[in-house]
């Protein structure tokens, strides 16, 4: 599945300004302009973080219906079955119509969490007609062999970390067939994880988001995940599902600051609180 | 997910019916046409497979039409076709309604017949289509594949070489070429390649029963891995068209028996 996941850094919402512009080690002005360039990209990776936090906001919606409905439910004196989830679906249909770049949304259950069936995935997406269907799986292990979803990094990581993620880009063979970004957060009952509130952004579609904003430096530009995996490209030398090599991007998202690559005039830039990094070259020195 | 290992293959109703019935096939408005086939064909598949049990009552035809997103006229065009086939029965009045009639015959003579459907000719082609598809799908993997791209691929052959019966065995088989596919960051060569497997993933139960060849495919696909972890796209390449023109060939000789 080919699913690259990166963490970010808590359960809800995004973290404090953590750019380079603000930073005490920020490297000083060198020449003339660069001290706009630096305000460029960091306006250019805040950009993309906002698009992102939009879709991040529906997440957390869904996971607190989701909790509070499981909690209503066990509160009730019994165990949650796969017809109680029918009470998500005017908010998921809700958030499919309302944000733009969400194009599938729902709650997956943890195996063993409803006393009715082994596993459910309470998923709707939008149509290209624009209208909401659910997404209706072969979860009988004795007709498919895909009936565990709980390998997929934006199941894996939640439930690993206890953080929010974003899984990809990655092929979704299993919901969407499209090439994709998911984004999740765990659900917990009782402080135990049950499942995971989840909700997908096609790649075409952070596209359309993410390119104006990349084409606003004035160098080639494009966005990575973690593992260098490339999400979004106004740069033909780097397009989308590649891997752009020989940069330690986990790092530049661990110390969450701006960096320069010797030499090279590139800059690694991360986008606040989200798991990509801006990487960009500026016009020859 | 779509049904995985239905073959979408009805050929086996073409041709029957005689002058009239092809004429009227001929004049029939093209969209719906072939939509009474993809309903045959759905339902069809799905009751060769045993994924609706013998017996098993089918939802009423209003119902039926709305789930398959089809109108009436053109659900009751394929369950007529469904029922020429011996496939359903229909009984009338209180208690009535359509129900699957299983074929007296076991699974595996079942899929030989499924097998005589094919020519050796479409075979070949096929196998050409799936060699085309995975040899693009793991020389892109070799060159786009990050360490973690790598474990699914890893499970489904450990999974293959436990799975203990033909069908399963068959079903693994193609989700290594899905992952393989997607591993490749392409969704066309996936969906091609899901489209595909719904094709051949059930002929494939007909090779794949004993355990030396399932071993011998676990080991072309641990091939496969080893050459996209090395980063080696021709080697990837010819790894994986020589794996699918392999079983391409048994199925070829297979049906060259039949």
């Amino acid at each position: 599945m080919s699913t690259i996941p990166a963490l970010v850094g808590t359960a809800d919402t995004a973290r404090a300004p953590a750019g380079g512009r603000h930073g005490a080690d920020e490297e000083h002005v060198r020449r003339p302009g660069r001290g706009g360039l630096l305000e460029a990209e960091e306006r250019v990776a805040a950009g993309v973080g906002r698009a992102l936090e939009a879709v991040f906001a529906a997440v957390a919606e869904t996971r607190a219906e989701t909790a509070a409905l499981l909690a209503r439910v066990t509160d009730a004196g019994r165990g949650a079955v796969s017809a109680d989830l029918a009470a998500l679906r005017p908010g998921l249909h809700l958030r499919l119509e309302r944000e733009e770049l969400v194009s599938g949304v729902g709650f997956v259950a943890a195996p063993g969490l409803l006393t009715d069936v082994p596993a459910w995935l309470e998923w709707w997406q939008s149509t290209a007609e624009g209208d909401v269907r659910p997404l209706l799986l072969d979860l009988d292990p004795r007709q498919s062999a895909y009936t565990d979803y709980t390998h997929w990094d934006w199941f894996a990581l939640p439930r690993d970390t206890g953080l929010r993620a974003v899984a990809g880009p990655y092929v979704d063979y299993l919901c969407s067939d499209e090439y994709s970004l998911t984004l999740s957060a765990p659900v917990e009952l009782a402080g135990r994880f049950a499942g995971v509130a989840a909700a997908d952004v096609y790649l075409r579609h952070f596209e359309d988001a993410a390119l104006p904003l990349l084409r606003e430096l004035p160098g080639p530009a494009h966005l990575v995940n973690a593992r260098g995996r490339v999400a979004a490209s106004a740069d033909p030398a780097h397009l989308a599902g590649s891997l752009t090599k020989g940069h330690d991007f986990a790092a530049v998202l661990r110390e969450a600051r701006a960096t320069d690559v010797a030499g090279s005039g590139v800059r690694l830039v991360p986008c606040r609180g989200l798991p990509l990094v801006l990487v960009w070259r500026a016009a020859t020195a | 997910m779509k049904q995985r290992h239905v073959e979408s293959d009805a050929r086996d109703t073409s041709g029957r019916g005689g002058a009239e019935g092809a004429r009227r096939a001929v004049f029939a408005p093209v969209e719906s046409r072939a939509r009474v086939e993809a309903v045959v064909r759905r339902i069809g598949d799905a009751i060769e497979l045993g994924l609706l049990a013998d017996g098993e009552q089918l939802p009423g035809e209003s119902e039926l039409a709305g789930l398959l997103g089809v109108s009436t006229v053109t659900l009751r065009e394929a369950l007529m076709a469904l029922r020429q086939r011996g496939l359903v029965t229909t009984r009338r009045g209180r208690g009535g309604g359509s129900f699957v009639s299983l074929p007296e015959r076991p699974g595996q003579e079942r899929l030989r017949a499924r097998l005589r459907g094919w020519s050796s000719e479409e075979l070949r082609d096929l196998g050409d289509h799936w060699a085309a598809l995975s040899g693009t799908a793991a020389a892109l993997a070799a060159e786009r594949t990050g360490p973690d791209d790598l474990r699914p691929l890893l499970r489904s052959v450990e999974e293959l070489a436990t799975a203990p019966d033909a069908a399963a065995r068959s079903r693994v088989y193609g989700r290594f070429h899905v992952e393989l596919a997607a591993a490749a960051q392409s969704a066309r060569l996936t969906r091609e390649q899901v489209t595909l497997q719904t094709e051949v993933g059930a002929l494939l139960c007909l090779v794949l029963a004993t355990d030396e060849y399932r071993e011998e495919v676990a080991d072309r696909h641990r091939a496969v891995i080893r050459a996209v972890q090395d980063e080696a796209p021709d080697s990837a390449r010819t790894l994986a068209e020589r794996c699918v023109r392999e079983s391409a060939a048994r199925l070829i000789a297979l049906r060259l028996t039949l």
